[in-house]
């Protein structure tokens, strides 16, 4: 991984990376409410201490349980949610300092080049709203498009996702859900973005409408130069679309790599144990070995050491007591295990 | 903006058959809802007693003789269908007959009372509404803030708390006490505050509408801050932050009007219940309109004036029902008319 020294302000581009991201971490406050007063009871580790990069023109999958934090991942890179430390570039600049700054035009660039795809597309598009007032609202806010040319504009967007114009007219509730999220995109298209975050964008859809989403964020991807964060659980689609691929545990990475070595070479247990909870379609295929027992533990109380050791078959002595690194075990292959 | 277009295609539907087809039927419906609120008054108000018995306590030494005339004269001494239906055709003619009190046509005492309840209400109802949306606004923004503790908790007290409880304890202290605010009736003989009418109407104003205020305010600071919190942790709403909509915008754009729906809904009630008015605080506060009215005749038995107001009353819910429905269709463009 890239180690930067320099902390904020503009990093000089040596590589072809579109995003990095350092040491970020994302702390909830856990409260219980008193009588009057509130107080401080715990702290959700919902992101600790993660570190990666996106090239430019790729999809970066980043996968993990239900709760491990990928969510808040996305949402901190797009400063929706405060990070609670450390830092995240898009293009050499730093994103948080951005928005930090009171400079609004530099904030809305910003705004622009980066965009996200919601996991339920029932709820992230207005009720009241038109899909054409819905995919030129964009226009209205960054002014990028003249007002003459908005609706040729919108127009394109609908085919572009394929939809047809006369769809333009029509409020959400009209829609199905792969239809829905075709809007969503073309809404986040709308903006000319370079950077997009998919955050679980197929879970809710028909397993038949996936692929076609699938499939269009892949075209999307040839003809715009789209670079993807591709957040997902599902590890099938993962494999489909990404090019290299994060696995995620209770906040921490825990390995990276391409998709090809990660799926034909897991090194860490938990990402063994994912692979072989993929389903087969092959009823004499060999059941599955080892699936994980127990839950998740707690993010408001990790484990020690390796925060999977409960969980894991092969723990020792030495895993609740050492946290293990993420190093590089060759072909740009990072795992986070004492015995990998 | 297609917001210009799509207001001349709302204005074209109105036009359009699809509306006034819906409001004819609505009209319609609202026919035998009538009919059947003024059979079950009409018959409830007789079962309740013999209105001329009460006159008879007051004046122990009237002779039968008179009570009999008495009751000719007011259709009393007919069957119970027979005087509804008479009633009924009197009062598709717009007459509501005469009071048993006095006499005189219940058409003028209405008019002469409701005037002092409407004023007093439709203050109350456009300051309650106009205070309420940014503070319900501002609650929600900052949840758990002290700010928000502090309103919710006002709230809750508002909800809570007796009517007629505050109104006593704002006479004691503001008319008893401090002796700022007269504690009685609507116009002062002679005119309080400089002698300038203005004022002092504003000076009988104060207590009762500041009553009727905080209750309405507390409900509907409620209503609005409960609605926006949910609409606030939607996706669209976060959507709309990613694009790079700035924060007012985000409230008021996309939030307010997803929110607004259930508060024009208690604003259409409201409004249909303004002539009901608040029969506690008027009494309370000696207010010479229709809501203290009302109990009184209710309480002698003076049935034609209960049956007119109830019937003014049940008009206007009905009225104010089609218009919240009316109103829905243009919030929420996922109703449509059917």
């Amino acid at each position: 991984m890239a180690k930067h020294q320099l902390k904020g302000g503009k990093k000089t581009l040596t590589n072809s990376d579109l995003i990095t991201v350092e040491n970020l971490i994302k702390y909830f406050p856990v409260y219980s409410r008193g009588v009057l007063l509130k107080k401080q009871v715990g702290i959700v580790h919902a992101v600790d201490n993660i570190s990666f990069n996106i090239k430019r023109k790729e999809t970066f999958g980043l996968v993990g349980e239900s709760g491990c934090g990928k969510t808040t991942t996305a949402r901190v890179i797009l400063n929706l949610i405060e990070p609670t430390s450390g830092e995240a570039f898009f293009e050499g600049e730093n994103i948080f300092e951005k928005f930090q700054s009171s400079n609004k035009k530099e904030k809305l660039k910003l705004r622009r080049e980066m965009q996200l795809i919601f996991q339920n597309p029932y709820g992230s598009l207005d009720p009241r709203m038109t899909v054409f007032d819905i995919i030129s609202e964009p226009f209205v806010i960054h002014k990028h498009v003249p007002k003459s040319q908005w609706k040729e504009k919108v127009y394109e967007l609908l085919e572009l996702v394929g939809l047809e114009e006369y769809h333009a007219e029509r409020y959400p509730h009209e829609f199905s859900g792969g239809q829905r999220q075709r809007i969503c995109i073309a809404r986040v298209l709308a903006v000319e973005p370079k950077f997009l975050i998919a955050d679980e964008p197929v879970s809710s859809l028909d397993v038949s409408i996936r692929a076609q989403i699938l499939n269009l964020l892949g075209e999307l991807q040839e003809r715009i130069g789209l670079t993807y964060l591709y957040i997902s659980h599902d590890l099938s689609s993962v494999r489909q679309i990404s090019h290299r691929v994060a696995v995620m545990y209770l906040g921490e990475i825990v390995e990276l790599a391409d998709t090809d070595e990660l799926f034909k070479k897991p090194l860490q247990p938990y990402t063994k144990a994912l692979i072989q909870a993929v389903p087969i379609p092959d009823p004499k295929a060999k059941t599955m070995k080892n699936v994980l027992s127990g839950e998740v533990p707690s993010p408001i109380n990790p484990p020690s050491g390796c925060r999977f050791h409960p969980r894991c078959p092969i723990a020792t002595e030495k895993c609740p007591k050492e946290k293990p690194k993420l190093i590089n075990k060759g072909h740009a292959h990072y795992v986070a295990c004492h015995y990998a | 903006m297609s917001s210009g277009r799509s207001i001349t295609r709302s204005f074209s539907s109105l036009l359009g058959s699809a509306m006034f087809r819906y409001i004819v039927r609505r009209l319609l419906y609202m026919i035998p809802v009538f009919l059947g609120i003024s059979i079950i008054s009409f018959f409830v108000m007789y079962a309740a007693g013999d209105p001329l018995s009460i006159i008879r306590i007051g004046k122990p030494d009237i002779t039968q003789e008179t009570i009999e005339s008495l009751k000719i004269y007011y259709g009393l001494d007919k069957p119970v269908p027979i005087q509804y239906l008479n009633w009924l055709t009197n009062l598709l003619q717009g007459n509501f007959g005469k009071s048993l009190r006095g006499g005189r046509p219940v058409n003028l005492l209405i008019g002469s009372w409701a005037w002092e309840t409407v004023k007093l209400q439709l203050i109350s109802i456009l300051l309650a509404f106009a205070i309420s949306i940014p503070i319900g606004i501002n609650s929600a923004k900052k949840q758990y803030s002290k700010q928000d503790v502090a309103v919710t908790s006002i709230s809750l007290f508002g909800v809570s708390m007796p009517t007629f409880w505050l109104g006593i304890i704002l006479i004691i202290i503001f008319s008893y006490q401090l002796g700022l605010l007269p504690s009685a009736g609507s116009r002062g003989a002679p005119y309080l505050w400089w002698d300038n009418p203005i004022l002092d109407q504003i000076a009988h104003l104060i207590m009762p509408v500041a009553v009727l205020v905080y209750v309405m305010l507390a409900q509907n600071i409620r209503l609005i801050r409960a609605n926006m919190l949910e609409i606030l942790r939607s996706d669209y709403v976060l959507a709309a932050r990613a694009s790079g909509l700035s924060e007012r915008k985000v409230i008021y754009k996309y939030a307010l009007r997803n929110a607004i729906g259930p508060v024009i809904t208690y604003l259409g009630i409201s409004l249909g219940m303004i002539i009901a008015g608040a029969p506690m605080t008027e009494y309370v506060f000696s207010w010479p309109g229709l809501g203290r009215r009302y109990v009184t005749a209710a309480m002698e038995l003076d049935f034609p004036v209960v049956m007119g107001i109830t019937m003014i009353i049940t008009m206007m819910t009905l009225i104010a029902n089609l218009m919240i429905d009316i109103a829905y269709v243009y919030i929420d463009p996922r109703i449509r008319l059917r």
